[in-house]
């Protein structure tokens, strides 16, 4: 019997957007979960951001059909498009869109005063929002005079103070520095998790999307790739776009050798004539079979290893330092590979090493 | 001797103009009536002259408005002689040269607009073509036994000579040396003036007086010649004479003899040219206008500009000068009598209205337009 | 965890009129708009394409006829080519050198200057043709008086010339080629000339290799504007060329119309052709400005390089001071000087020294009236102007409601038409009105409206495309409706180009010429038209005294306008 699932707060189907000629979303379907986030990842121009505005109703689809909590708010079929003032939803803009000619109080009041609550339970809620972003202290300041850290928080505390049930973020932290950005990654998913808002969350980061989701939808040219938990996304990337794109991984081509096939593992033959071990995960095998193996995933080792299956006499062509890590390029017969090696003596080019990969780092990515 | 109007305006003739009104619709008015209306009524004495108008009515009206040729300080300056005399009574104007003026009001009325009282116009001809439009109120002025009917409207009823403005030759004294100064009309062609001299736009009703007997007199070709000279055309007559004054131009071919009272009054260098021929005229006419939305204001007024006080004030404003054709009008500021002058007219003035386009052509090429 | 803010159920907001206020503005405003431009325009081409009797109305025939009978006035057409060619080169000299002085190289003052550049546009054409017809007179100028004085022949400058002509034009009307060449100076990322200094090039070689090719575009855009808004000029042409037998297309159709009988359809027919090359010109503008493929106006405000150029920046200094000199300080000096002569010369003697000017002047019931009613109806103008073109600007560029690209071209379109082409097509439109307005203020406010639509709306475009899109999406996101929005976010941030925007128009008001001297009445008399007026029909030192109270009369309304508006302004947002 399958577990009971919750009613999708947000659900996409089949949601399609052109700006005039030109497509932009050609079929996007996702549903959203109450209480999760759920991430668009995706290079610039796969629809992530046009899908998150269609939603908010800031964009008019040409198709398909959007619901919260059940009701169409557009439906093409039923000729529903509900304005984006009217759906209930709060959104947080990249550039923060913090209205200069307003004070911070004022900018977080706003919500409520489009609400019609009275003052005093305006500055009440106004101040509790405020303390839960630290900015309890800039209250009176003029909007324009805050760094763009302060306003992003004047902002985030303005999108949750009316009590939204759904929070919209367009990249949000696309505008801070490195180190603010790892900080507020954290204190985002925090407050979400406090104030159990569903969100719908758009980036091209993927450390990001990595650490901040409960599932992430991988977006390229208006299409879905892949959706699933990010540690799904990242083991088990189902096209090679998405091996590539959620860090970096090596793309090894072949032809299936199924007489090889041992326990459960696919038996791949490269055309070097190597024979590579690696898991289908309930995929079918293609004509061209392609496998993914994470960078990290090659172990490099001097001496001779213990394991039998997958290893490989391989050469080092180049090392690059990079700090916590380093970066080396292997020669594996006529293929160019890359390891990602913790931190090591570095190891002269030409130098002849051992390559280990354990068969269930070794995925079968879906057939094209 | 004075030229005057062609008499030969027949009972034939005004039927045809009978006619011609009916086929005019869109000008939206009955034929007026060769019954006038308000004849049976015995005229009131207001102030020293005699009117028709209800002048208690008129006062009531409470306003004039007045379309005028003159320049803006001489219709300011008729509009102020009425008001100093009827002073509940407010006027405004709306002052246009001649030909642009009766554009106006042809174009106002063909849309149904009557906003205008009383007209004044420095040429004949449009008068009479507004006559036979209809666009005259049929009032016959208790005042006009004092005029001859030559200067009146035929019939009698539709408008008046309110003042004759005469014109000769003007020159700067500084440049041109009373020896070499032109004696008569035919000295204004020679070459000598090329480049500097000025005349009338071709909207200019005394313009087109003088393009006409001066062509009469001396042939097609002298205006050809007078084209040779590259003159200059302006609009007003103040215009000409401020030019002459600070020698932007060495003489004027229709130098106006109230401009030159007023610019020597200035202390102007200029003298004034009667030419042996004569001086070119043109009438200035006053009517009241059909369907005027001030009625009896306007018919006050009329009354009013061809009393004797009325032409006292025509006469000695310094912005106006005109001479009176009143038969018992005083002399001019300078002394002069309005008869005393040789006055150049059109002999014919249905020829001369006829030959309006021929005029505008010539004139127009002449300027370069 | 509560769950506020349920979203309307979808059933009960039927689909396609959810935006209802919104709409409702935009459409409403889209049909004044459209009434205002097209109803006089369809009368300009009706009058343009009747053959028939010119008196009977509506129009017997249809025909081109007209069109054809302009071949007579080959003349005139080079005329109009001649001076409105030299009047852009010049303008494009003034601004290009006054742009580079002022943006790019530390002459001191810089600021003082840039505001001081917007003066001539102020002091209207108008007033510059009076007063280099003062000073430049080949008989009667003070310049020549004096230079045969020094012992010159006869005259050292004629402004009744095309030169002449050109030479004022682009001194007053030509400010706004300096507008534009400066913005696209400014705007130019200064990295791009670094890079060409880094290696090695020269300052004059990076200037032409560099600076001049990248700001072409610019000023290419800025020559087709200036050159279709002098095709258009009418007040110097009036000016200094009719005195001259000079005619251009514009002052032509003046006199045109001022015949008995009228020329209207000839006259009809040069207005549309004028306003055709005028379209091709401004077509060519949008062309050119939007469609270059340079990048240098990226939208950012960059700080351009200010070079020194040491000791000479003391001339060009000089260089600025005689340009104000030449445009500002000069002609107002004239004026001055004229007003208060009986006979106006150089060196007057001490008996034609008076002020009667002054109090003929004031006390002439037609100036005061006209300075009252022009103060009246540029405040009038100004106050629905804004509003009317904040909600079209809006409508444009903003709304998504569809038609909008329409309604720009719509608006924009009196800009490729001449004020008093313009005027024949509202004259006849308004006069057949069941609404009795024509003769009255309405008119003319009608008028105003009409043709600054295009000034106005692109005032506050652009200050309404820099609000960014999102300030409005959030307050939607926050639940706000159109008209709360409207007066709580986009109303408060667009104040001060609303406030510009008022300045402008209730200037553009009090200074508007060609359109005015068609549709005044009686009742309606403005100060502009009537100081071409007195031009035509008083002397010219009483012209030239009119002239000084109308500008001290704006200056001083301006004075005040701003000082309110900066105390308004000051004022903290609660």
């Amino acid at each position: 019997m399958q577990p009971l699932q919750p009613r999708p707060h947000i659900e996409v189907d089949g949601l399609e957007l052109s700006y005039g000629n030109v497509p932009a979303v050609r079929g996007v379907s996702f549903n959203v979960l109450p209480g999760e986030q759920l991430t668009l990842l995706g290079p610039s121009g796969c629809g992530k951001t046009t899908t998150l505005r269609a939603v908010a109703g800031l964009e008019k689809p040409t198709a398909g059909e959007i619901r919260i909590d059940g009701v169409p708010v557009y439906s093409s079929a039923r000729k529903i498009n509900v304005p984006a003032e009217k759906r209930g939803l709060s959104m947080v803009f990249q550039s923060y869109a913090i209205w200069p000619h307003m004070s911070v109080f004022n900018n977080v009041a706003y919500g409520l005063r489009v609400r019609r609550l009275g003052a005093t339970q305006i500055a009440e809620k106004v101040g509790h929002a405020l303390d839960l972003v630290q900015m309890r202290d800039f209250s009176g300041r003029r909007a324009s005079q805050l760094s763009g850290g302060q306003q992003q928080r004047v902002a985030l505390a303005r999108a949750f103070v009316f009590q939204p049930s759904v929070l919209l973020f367009d990249e949000p932290l696309s505008n801070l520095d490195a180190k603010l950005r790892a900080d507020m990654r954290i204190e985002l998913r925090d407050l979400q998790h406090r104030l159990g808002i569903t969100s719908l969350y758009v980036t091209h980061d993927l450390e990001e999307a990595l650490a901040m989701s409960d599932r992430i939808v991988v977006m390229r040219d208006g299409l879905v790739e892949q959706t699933g938990t990010p540690d799904e996304i990242y083991s088990l990337p189902r096209s090679a776009f998405v091996a590539d794109f959620i860090g970096a991984a090596n793309l090894i081509r072949g032809r299936h050798r199924p007489d090889l096939a041992v326990d459960d593992l696919v038996a791949i033959e490269t055309t070097d004539v190597q024979i590579i071990y690696g898991m289908a995960y309930g995929r079918t095998v293609g004509p061209e079979p392609v496998v993914s193996v994470r960078t990290v995933h090659l172990k490099i080792s001097l001496q001779p290893p213990a394991e039998t299956r997958n290893v490989w006499p391989v050469r080092v062509e180049k090392t690059v330092f990079q700090g916590d890590f380093s970066q080396l390029h292997i020669a594996w017969g006529t293929q160019r590979l890359i390891a990602r090696c913790a931190a090591m003596e570095p190891i002269a080019p030409g130098r002849e090493v051992y390559m280990v990969i354990e068969p269930r780092r070794v995925v079968l990515l879906g057939a094209e | 001797m004075a030229q005057l109007i062609n008499r030969n305006l027949t009972r034939r003739r005004l039927l045809q103009a009978g006619t011609a009104i009916t086929v005019v619709p869109f000008l939206g008015i009955a034929a007026p009536g060769i019954l006038a209306q308000g004849q049976t009524k015995s005229p009131a004495k207001v102030l020293d002259f005699l009117t028709n108008a209800d002048v208690a009515k008129a006062e009531q009206e409470g306003q004039l408005v007045f379309y005028c040729h003159e320049n803006e300080a001489g219709t300011a300056g008729i509009m102020e002689g009425f008001s100093k005399d009827f002073p509940k009574i407010k006027t405004s104007y709306v002052r246009a040269q001649t030909g642009a003026l009766y554009n106006k009001i042809l174009s106002e009325r063909s849309a149904g607009r009557f906003d205008v009282d009383v007209i004044q116009l420095s040429d004949l001809a449009p008068a009479v073509d507004f006559q036979k439009k209809g666009g005259y109120e049929f009032y016959v002025s208790p005042e006009s036994p004092a005029y001859k009917a030559d200067h009146l409207s035929t019939p009698n009823g539709s408008f008046f000579w309110t003042g004759v403005d005469p014109a000769g030759i003007a020159y700067n004294t500084d440049k041109i040396a009373a020896g070499d100064a032109p004696k008569g009309w035919q000295d204004i062609v020679n070459p000598r003036w090329k480049d500097s001299i000025s005349c009338k736009i071709v909207a200019s009703g005394l313009q087109f007086v003088q393009w006409y007997t001066l062509r009469k007199i001396y042939g097609a070709g002298f205006w050809k010649e007078f084209a040779k000279l590259n003159p200059h055309a302006f609009d007003s007559r103040v215009q000409l004479f401020d030019r002459l004054a600070k020698g932007d131009d060495m003489i004027t071919a229709i130098g106006e003899y109230p401009a030159y009272i007023l610019f020597k009054g200035k202390g102007a260098k200029v003298a004034f040219v009667a030419p042996t021929d004569g001086l070119v005229a043109t009438p200035l006419v006053v009517g009241a206008v059909n369907k005027a939305p001030h009625p009896e204001t306007s018919k006050l007024f009329v009354d009013w500009a061809m009393s004797k006080r009325g032409q006292a004030w025509y006469q000695s404003n310094p912005n106006l000068y005109y001479g009176s054709v009143r038969t018992d009008a005083p002399p001019m500021p300078t002394g002069v009598r309005l008869a005393d002058l040789k006055l150049l007219y059109p002999a014919d003035w249905d020829d001369y209205a006829a030959n309006r386009e021929v005029f505008a052509k010539e004139w127009n090429g002449m300027l370069g337009l | 965890m509560e769950r506020h803010a349920r979203p309307v159920t979808a059933a009960t907001v039927p689909a396609g009129s959810p935006f209802a206020v919104q709409k409702f503005a935009g459409y409403g405003v889209a049909a004044v708009a459209a009434v205002l431009v097209l109803y006089p325009a369809f009368f300009l081409l009706q009058a343009a394409l009747d053959v028939g009797d010119p008196q009977t109305r509506p129009p017997t025939a249809y025909g081109l006829d007209n069109f054809s009978g302009l071949f007579q006035f080959p003349q005139i057409l080079l005329n109009t080519l001649t001076v409105s060619l030299a009047a852009t080169v010049m303008a494009l000299v003034f601004g290009f050198v006054m742009a580079w002085i002022l943006a790019r190289t530390n002459v001191p003052g810089r600021r003082t200057f840039e505001q001081l550049m917007a003066v001539p546009y102020y002091l209207t054409p108008l007033l510059g043709a009076l007063a280099w017809s003062l000073l430049g007179s080949p008989e009667s100028g003070f310049i020549n008086q004096v230079w045969r004085e020094l012992g010159g022949q006869s005259y050292l400058i004629n402004i009744n010339t095309p030169y002449g002509i050109a030479w004022v034009m682009a001194l007053f009307e030509g400010s706004v080629a300096f507008v534009m060449i400066a913005a696209v100076m400014k705007s130019m990322d200064p990295s791009l000339e670094e890079a060409s200094q880094i290696m090695g090039a020269s300052r004059v070689r990076t200037m032409l290799r560099i600076t001049l090719p990248l700001v072409v575009p610019g000023v290419l855009g800025a020559a087709i504007f200036v050159f279709a808004e002098m095709l258009g000029s009418f007040a110097v042409a009036l000016v200094l060329g009719l005195p001259n037998r000079y005619y251009v297309v514009t002052t032509a159709i003046y006199q045109l119309v001022q015949q008995y009988p009228p020329k209207i359809q000839v006259a009809a027919a040069m207005g549309v052709s004028l306003f055709a090359v005028m379209f091709v010109m401004l077509f060519l503008y949008r062309r050119v400005v939007m469609g270059g493929s340079y990048v240098t106006i990226t939208g950012k405000a960059f700080r351009p390089r200010v070079a020194d150029v040491g000791p000479l920046r003391y001339i060009l200094l000089g260089v600025c001071v005689l340009y104000l000199f030449a445009a500002v300080v000069m002609p107002l000096a004239t004026l001055l000087y004229a007003s208060v002569q009986k006979i106006a010369v150089a060196f007057p003697a001490a008996e034609n020294l008076t002020l009667d000017n002054f109090r003929t002047a004031m006390s002439m019931n037609a100036v005061r009236s006209a300075l009252g009613n022009s103060l009246l109806l540029g405040f009038c103008t100004a106050t629905i102007g804004v509003v009317l073109m904040g909600l079209l600007a809006w409508l444009i560029y903003r709304s998504r409601l569809p038609g909008s690209g329409l309604i720009e071209y719509i608006v924009m379109f009196p800009q490729a038409v001449p004020r008093l082409v313009f005027a024949f097509g509202m004259m006849w439109a308004w006069v057949v009105f069941p609404i009795p307005v024509y003769g009255t203020l309405w008119l003319l406010l009608i008028a105003y409206l009409t043709v600054f639509l295009p000034l106005g709306v692109r005032t506050i475009a652009g200050v309404m495309l820099q609000i960014d899109k999102s300030l409005d999406e959030c307050a939607q996101m926050c639940g706000a409706a159109w008209a709360f929005r409207m007066r709580t976010v986009t109303v408060p941030l667009l104040m001060p180009g609303l406030i510009a925007a008022w300045l402008l128009l209730f200037i553009a008001s009090i200074r508007e010429l060609g359109a005015s001297i068609l549709l005044m009445g009686p009742h309606s008399k403005v100060i502009t038209p009537s100081i071409v007026e007195s031009w035509f029909g008083t002397s010219s030192e009483l012209t030239a005294t009119l002239a000084l109270i109308q500008t001290l009369v704006v200056a001083i309304a301006m004075v005040v306008l701003v000082a309110l508006t900066r105390r308004v302004a000051a004022q903290p947002v609660d």
